[in-house]
């Protein structure tokens, strides 16, 4: 005899369990209106054949089936909340969200401590009762004073994300309103918060590490930079306890790459330099006597240098990135603008390749919030990609929109595309996937730099792609006028407002409502 | 302001014949010096219409030579348009700071001679 050998699994017991009292709730129901219908016609109240019989019968099956199904539901409801908070304890896959104690519903039917107490066994390890002779509060000061003295930071955080605890390295700050605040500036998007956002929804335990975060600004005077852990405990008082690692001596050795990066890169570009203006001159000048085939190899030697050219602009922002220097410089701008900027390197490079690049950006959009040099090169990254990554002859169509706040670019190739798999990879430094890495140069960098600058401009980035069928890559960028105000209150020079002084912005997430 | 005359203070030898072949060509005057302290002395003792400044130079750093001409109390050059072209990254700070003095700020390896003739005919036309 077969024996079945699929793993019994904790969540599929309620659905079976549902199932089956709901089953027994309706052959009750059926047993009683049977006996009624017997005790009524045998009595011979009425005749089998009696329509207000049926409707009798037929009320009492109706009220009794909604009041069992009721009754079943309400008297259920704890132990369906228990199984859902045990489930999430023993990390089953599961997409309901695990019940908060913090619920006012439990808080006022006690049911609080019984969820909380599940939580806190689950979080404890095997418990060994210690052997001390010191007394509770000798330990608690003696712990404190240790806390202290040491080099790591401790932040407690509450339910409410207010700072519980926070020892004397941590990095935090007094607010204006007298409460006291992180200081941590988080990379793009990965930010505490949007982790805490996360976890509320999905986890009961979880922890997360976040390294080189610094605790203010590149320029500001005694800057810190910490590796962050962070653990989350849903429900218990101490829900988030954060431990920073002050790693200031060991990254800002890697501050001083950044110098040799910049050195490297202007060593790169005199060459670079040299080429491109030769090249331009040289086909001017024998712009007569070159046969058409001869203009094709300049064309191509161009596209090369000023490929070259854009590269070291990627790899130079990525590692201003990677140690927190990037920054944008945002000013009123207008898409088109900035695409005639590079309009003639990218007809070029579509020429040289064989590509169709047909652009339609018009000119009528509601005009960005865009640092120029960094929008460009995130124009000439996709559209390169395009090129690369579809056929001789193939179209690659540059289209922008205004959606809400905010002015959309997309730019579609239809050329060889990616599986589902690679597209969730695809903003990964230095991630190439295995078919590219064979067939198509390139250093991985490009798309991982674009996000970070899109980014920093309080935009998104997105992709769709079908594999065979090509790929569209559109970037959001803020509508100005959604923005103005706050670029302008930031800044507390009068001149030039945007153009000069502070006006650099660090975290464009700030400076959106 | 139509532009004729333009000095040219750049080290490197193939970029500056680059520059001042172009130039030429496209019918202005050009002088070109090699080192930061003949730079200034030219750039004080003959008016221009437009300097091409670099930053990184021998004897005297581009960042000292617009300090000296544009940095005191006095504009020494009132009717002269400055043109930075580097290759090198500064910081944000250094680069703000000659922003303020200077009308254009350009990274060499993205232009060619064509693209710096626009930006000098654009400065003549504002």
């Amino acid at each position: 005899m077969a024996v079945t050998t699929v793993p019994k699994l904790i969540r599929d017991f309620w659905p079976s369990f549902h199932g089956k009292a709901l089953f027994i709730i309706f052959m009750s129901q059926i047993i009683i209106a049977g006996a009624l219908v017997a005790a009524l016609v045998l009595s011979a109240t009425f005749a089998l054949d009696s329509l207000v019989l049926w409707g009798i019968i037929g009320g009492v099956f109706v009220v009794g089936s909604v009041a069992s199904m009721t009754l079943l539901n309400y008297a259920s409801r704890p132990s369906k909340d228990l199984l859902a908070a045990i489930i999430h304890v023993a990390g089953e896959p599961t997409t309901t969200t695990p019940p908060s104690p913090n619920d006012k519903r439990y808080a006022n039917n006690g049911f609080k401590q019984a969820l909380q107490t599940i939580y806190e066994l689950a979080g404890k390890e095997v418990a060994t009762p210690l052997q001390t002779d010191t007394t509770p509060d000798t330990k608690a000061s003696a712990i404190q004073s240790a806390l202290d003295v040491t080099s790591c930071g401790f932040v407690v955080l509450g339910h409410n994300r207010n700072i519980l605890y926070a020892n004397k390295t941590a990095p935090v700050h007094i607010t204006p309103d007298n409460t006291q605040a992180l200081s941590l500036v988080f990379n793009g998007n990965d930010t505490l918060e949007a982790w805490l956002d996360e976890c509320e929804q999905h986890s009961v335990h979880a922890e997360h590490t976040w390294t080189r975060v610094a605790d203010r600004l590149p320029e500001d005077e005694g800057r810190r930079l910490f590796d962050v852990i962070a653990s989350y405990e849903k429900g218990a008082a101490n829900e988030t306890v954060l431990t920073l690692i002050d790693r200031t001596a060991t990254y800002s050795v890697s501050e001083d790459e950044l110098d040799f990066i910049a050195f490297a890169a202007h060593e790169l570009r005199g060459p670079i330099t040299v080429i491109r203006g030769y090249l331009e001159v040289l086909e001017d000048e024998l712009s007569g006597v070159l046969q058409a085939d001869q203009h094709e190899l300049f064309r191509r030697l161009t596209v090369s240098a000023n490929r070259l050219s854009g590269y070291i602009n990627n790899i130079l922002n990525t590692s201003r990135y990677d140690r927190r220097h990037l920054k944008v410089h945002l000013s009123e701008d207008s898409l088109s603008g900035i695409y005639e900027t590079i309009r003639d390197d990218m007809d070029l490079r579509a020429t040289a390749q064989n590509r169709l690049l047909s652009v339609n950006i018009p000119a009528e959009l509601p005009t960005i919030a865009a640092d120029r040099a960094s929008i460009s090169e995130v124009l000439g990254n996709l559209i390169d990609n395009a090129i690369k990554y579809s056929n001789e002859g193939g179209a690659i169509n540059v289209t922008a929109e205004a959606k809400g706040d905010f002015v959309e670019v997309s730019i579609e190739d239809h050329g060889i595309g990616m599986p589902g798999n690679v597209v969730s990879n695809l903003f990964q430094k230095f991630y190439r996937s295995h078919r590219s890495r064979e067939t198509v140069a390139g250093t991985g960098i490009g798309l991982y730099i674009s996000k970070a600058i899109i980014e920093s401009h309080g935009g998104t980035i997105s992709v769709r792609s079908e594999e065979g069928r090509g790929s569209t890559f559109t970037a959001a960028l803020p509508i100005y006028a959604t923005v103005a105000d706050k670029l302008n209150s930031g800044d507390n020079t009068n001149e030039g407002l945007i153009e000069h002084g502070n006006g650099w912005i660090k975290n464009h997430s700030m400076y959106r409502g | 302001m139509a532009i004729h005359t333009i000095l040219c203070i750049e080290d490197d030898r193939f970029i500056g014949e680059m520059y001042v072949r172009s130039l030429k060509k496209a019918g202005y005057e050009v002088d070109w010096v090699v080192d930061g302290n003949d730079g200034l002395i030219t750039a004080r003792n003959k008016p221009y219409d437009v300097i091409l400044l670099d930053v990184m130079l021998p004897e005297r750093r581009g960042t000292e030579i617009l300090d000296a001409l544009r940095g005191g109390s006095e504009d020494l050059i009132p009717d002269t348009k400055v043109i930075i072209l580097t290759n090198f990254e500064q910081d944000d700070a250094s680069r703000s700071a000659m922003q303020k003095h200077a009308d254009a700020y350009l990274i060499k390896a993205e232009i060619t001679p064509r693209k710096l003739i626009e930006v000098i005919e654009q400065l003549g036309a504002a």
